[in-house]
């Protein structure tokens, strides 16, 4: 049995279709970029299988449970955390306490939590900066403060939406060996990447998004092949 | 996240004033600091902890009014239950205004508020029978610790204090405990929080509802201690905005903040109206205008409050309860 489940995600916001009777299935351990134009209906997605939006129509199973219909706080006790693309850490609170709050939805002990919070906070390699407010960090930095905060909630899925936007082409590198690192340890990931070096690199398959609709999905090789994929997204000149 | 010298120095300062201080004036004056501080703190647990700016607080504080005053005169019952039945009613109305904040954001929801305890005031004011309408109701006097009928000041400042310490530990808790982290999340980024699996609409209407029921709980004291509930004063804008104001002034979403705030709020109310008040003086009401100018200055030149001021000035390297 697939870990997670899309079937025929709908969503519409209007008369403007974002996701429209999406599926695919994502076995445990998988690492899977999601590709697509601004508008593909990437973060629609997101939202949906997080339980921020309610899809139209379909549904988001994770080990065979529904999601659909969830309130976003019980589908992260369930085992899904995210990150946003428009990043949100909570800028009045260290580091330290932005992860503590991940690690609190695991533990009701804080001491506990704190211990937790500052092994992850070494692990993205923020170490230096836990008491640090949230609101004085690069946004490298931020990326993986977001990150050490979703991966305190234990996910067996994670989530992230952009890795490298917005970061200095110096940190893509490091970021890209901690998603490694993850993906190594075992958890399963969605990613949806723009820079297609770092996706095609890291990603054992990806799905491609147009118009909100799924236009590919296998792996690196073959989406960079596919005719549609080139004309929806790379471009004529990308070569991998 | 700090020590909590600060605090047990004020609250011992405030324990052992009774013994030394006679003057009843300054013994009133204390009393009214504790209250106000109380209910500033909270205030602050729903506006400052949680986020959720109230300016209509005045709605419990009135409840809690009300309920002590009607146990007594109406059913001769000991205002003591009349303050749990105010505090009661009072989570009611706020497990109401919680859903309401999950509805309405910002802006929004102060105005709910507000319309909230000017709809109370309005009831209140209106309905004769019962509450005596806009006339009021006189708390009678009737002596004994059960009645709090309690002529001695000094006691007073002991009863008032046990509320403001209640208040404080409820504040501690917050910084330090589970719910506490999780309510900061809330109020910095709710989304981000229920990504993180933070319940973030549950615990903003506890936030609210604790914050009500202590607020009930010092308006049953104030009206004990005054002696008299007039719906136009306990149920006012001024008076939501007092509390407001005294967190805000003291630092919001911080444990001793609203304490200090109510003290230097009241203090200087008070020192300003001895001053420049009456018609001695020659400008009624000037005092008001000074005491404007004074909020203005402090706002622009301490916007985190006095703890935040204080803090600025002289930051601690290690933060208390972080382990090494």
């Amino acid at each position: 049995m697939s870990q997670l489940s899309v079937a025929g995600v709908s969503k519409r916001f209007g008369g403007v279709v974002a996701n429209r009777s999406i599926s695919f299935e994502v076995e445990p351990g998988e690492l899977i970029g999601i590709i697509g134009p601004n508008g593909a209906g990437k973060s629609t997605l997101f939202e949906i299988i997080t339980g921020f939006y309610h899809p139209d129509g379909g549904e988001v199973r994770l080990d065979g449970e529904r999601l659909t219909g969830l309130a976003p706080d019980v589908v992260c006790r369930r085992g899904i955390a995210r990150t946003f693309q428009k990043l949100r850490p909570f800028q009045g609170l260290t580091v330290l306490d932005n992860v503590m709050v991940g690690a609190l939805t695991r533990t009701k002990d804080v001491r506990h939590a704190r211990e937790r919070a500052r092994e992850l906070i070494g692990k993205v390699g923020l170490g230096e900066k836990a008491e640090a407010y949230a609101r004085t960090l690069s946004t490298g930095q931020r990326k993986r403060l977001e990150l050490a905060r979703a991966l305190a909630t234990e996910p067996r899925v994670l989530l992230l939406d952009e890795v490298t936007g917005g970061v200095d082409q110096r940190s893509i590198p490091d970021l890209v060996r901690l998603v490694r690192t993850l993906h190594a340890g075992g958890l399963t990931l969605l990613v949806i990447e723009h820079n297609m070096r770092v996706i095609t690199a890291v990603a054992q398959r990806i799905i491609a998004l147009h118009l909100g609709e799924v236009i590919a999905d296998g792996t690196p090789d073959a989406i960079a092949r596919d005719r549609r994929v080139v004309e929806a997204y790379l471009g004529q000149a990308y070569v991998p | 996240m700090r020590g909590v010298t600060p605090a047990v120095i004020f609250f011992a300062g405030a324990g052992l004033a009774p013994l030394v201080v006679q003057d009843a004036f300054l013994l009133d004056s204390l009393v009214f600091i504790l209250i106000w501080g109380a209910a500033a703190a909270a205030w602050n647990v729903a506006g400052g902890y949680a986020g959720q700016i109230s300016l209509g607080h005045s709605a419990f504080f009135g409840l809690g009014a009300y309920g002590a005053a009607i146990f007594g005169v109406r059913w001769e019952l000991s205002p003591w239950l009349g303050l749990a039945a105010g505090a009661l009613v009072a989570m009611v109305v706020g497990l109401l205004i919680g859903y309401l904040s999950n509805r309405l954001r910002g802006p929004y929801f102060v105005l709910a508020t507000i319309a909230f305890s000017q709809v109370l005031l309005v009831a209140a004011s209106r309905w004769r029978g019962f509450l005596s309408g806009g006339e009021g109701i006189p708390v009678p006097f009737r002596p004994g610790f059960w009645t709090l009928g309690i002529a001695d000041k000094r006691v007073w400042v002991w009863i008032v204090l046990g509320l403001a310490i209640l208040a404080y530990v409820v504040a501690m808790y917050l910084e330090r405990a589970r719910r506490g982290y999780q309510l900061a999340a809330v109020r910095e980024d709710e989304d981000a929080a229920l990504s993180l699996g933070v319940p973030a609409r549950r615990l903003k209407v506890a936030a609210i509802c604790v914050s009500a029921a202590l607020t009930a709980a010092c308006g049953a004291l104030w009206a004990q201690y005054v002696g008299f509930v007039d719906p136009f004063y306990v149920f006012s804008v001024d008076l939501s905005l007092r509390f407001a104001l005294a967190a805000v002034v003291g630092g919001l979403g911080t444990a001793l903040g609203p304490f200090l705030g109510a003290a230097l709020v009241t203090t200087v109310e008070t020192f300003l109206r001895g001053q420049f008040g009456g018609i001695g003086a020659g400008l009624v009401g000037i005092y008001l205008i000074i005491y404007g100018c004074a909020l203005i200055v402090m706002v622009r030149w301490a916007p985190q409050g006095l703890v935040g001021w204080v803090r600025e000035r002289w930051p601690r390297r290690a933060v208390a309860g972080t382990a090494p």
